[in-house]
């Protein structure tokens, strides 16, 4: 799910640029926002890490593989410091392993960036009506995981279905899409199911880490 | 008479051999016709080593960067090949992308040029490398801002 360089044209990356711009400065501001930010960086530079790593954890979904994102889970776990987080994960990743693309470093942080943060809402539903529980945390857990990328590959697909140059065979790029698109569903599951464990780990072992978020 | 028919018989032998020899000499000589293939295959892989077959590639002469100078498809081992115009020098760009994946690779192509072969990429070790700095560096960040925040 990372667009590497040279795949979208130049509006788009510069448009995706303006967008995570807009978003990290929000994101930037709710965190400062916060009693006390700084107690959140050990945890968001660990699962920055995990971010970073992740991504070389293939999964093989013929006729093609895919890998673990774990953007949901940064946003239940991290809550605003996720956008930040993927925004420099995306970057290492870009830099040193050329997975991605530093002209497309804006979009991708869209594509997954914003997920991240959708799922923090989702994550955060748990709180609501009784007593927060873990059969909730579980399912929520589960929610924001799964919706995270099943977003991420949503805006993935729209932004490549958009931008398919003329001088290439359209109709073979938009069944490339679709298939890579339609591998993606299994992971929606795992991701589900990874986000739900560790949160029910979490709330159980140290429920503190929860508390911000 | 009979004498006579011996010596003309000599005579077209003499011709024969006369005119053969140069003939002879001639094969001698050697004529080399030549043409030079200067084929150029690629190879295009994910970075697990998958390759990408039937991904479309897109090759654009130094003349003109913005329209394609040859576009196909890669085998199923992710190979296609192609012989660049020589008349065309300088560095030639082909991409490779399927699915919103991809890769450019840029090939100087003119008279200096030496065959050569190249990979993209870090070996298995840099890679390993590289992201156990970044490790290092995000759990030494998480282990300092944990030290401040206790005292």
């Amino acid at each position: 799910m990372h667009i590497p360089d040279g795949i979208l044209p130049v509006p788009v990356t510069a448009a995706g640029y303006a967008a995570t711009a807009a978003v990290t400065w929000y994101s930037v501001r709710k965190i400062n926002k916060k009693e006390n930010s700084r107690q959140d960086i050990p945890k968001t530079s660990l699962l920055t890490a995990a971010f970073f790593v992740v991504s070389w954890i293939h999964i093989p979904v013929p006729p093609t593989s895919v890998h673990l994102v774990l953007n949901g889970l940064l946003g239940a776990i991290l809550g605003y410091f996720a956008f930040p987080a993927i925004l420099i994960g995306l970057f290492f990743q870009a830099v040193m392993f050329q997975h991605g693309g530093l002209t497309t470093l804006g979009v991708n942080a869209m594509i997954m960036g914003l997920p991240a943060i959708i799922a923090h809402y989702i994550f955060r539903l748990r709180r609501f009506g009784n007593k927060e529980s873990r059969w909730k945390t579980g399912v929520f857990g589960f929610i924001s995981g799964a919706i995270a990328v099943a977003m991420s590959v949503s805006m993935f697909v729209v932004i490549l279905l958009t931008n398919i140059p003329a001088d290439l065979d359209v109709g073979t790029e938009r069944a490339a899409i679709y298939t890579l698109a339609i591998a993606h569903l299994p992971l929606i599951a795992i991701e589900g199911f990874i986000t739900s464990l560790l949160a029910v780990f979490l709330q159980r072992v140290r429920p503190r880490i929860l508390d911000g978020v | 008479m009979h004498t006579k028919w011996k010596l003309i018989t000599c005579l077209i032998l003499v011709l024969i051999v006369g005119l053969g020899l140069p003939i002879t000499a001639f094969a001698h000589g050697a004529k080399i016709k030549y043409t030079v293939d200067m084929t150029i295959e690629l190879v295009a892989a994910y970075d697990n080593g998958e390759p990408m077959a039937g991904a479309q590639f897109t090759v654009y002469a130094p003349d003109d960067l913005f329209t394609p100078w040859l576009t196909g498809v890669c085998d199923d081992e992710g190979r296609f090949s192609f012989v660049p115009d020589t008349s065309k020098p300088g560095t030639w760009d082909i991409q490779v992308r399927q699915a919103g994946h991809g890769d450019i690779v840029h090939i100087p192509i003119g008279e200096d040029m030496v065959a050569t072969s190249g990979t993209g990429g870090y070996t298995a070790i840099q890679i390993i490398l590289m992201a156990a700095c970044f490790i290092w560096g995000s759990v030494g960040t998480a282990l300092y801002f944990s030290r401040r925040r206790r005292a």
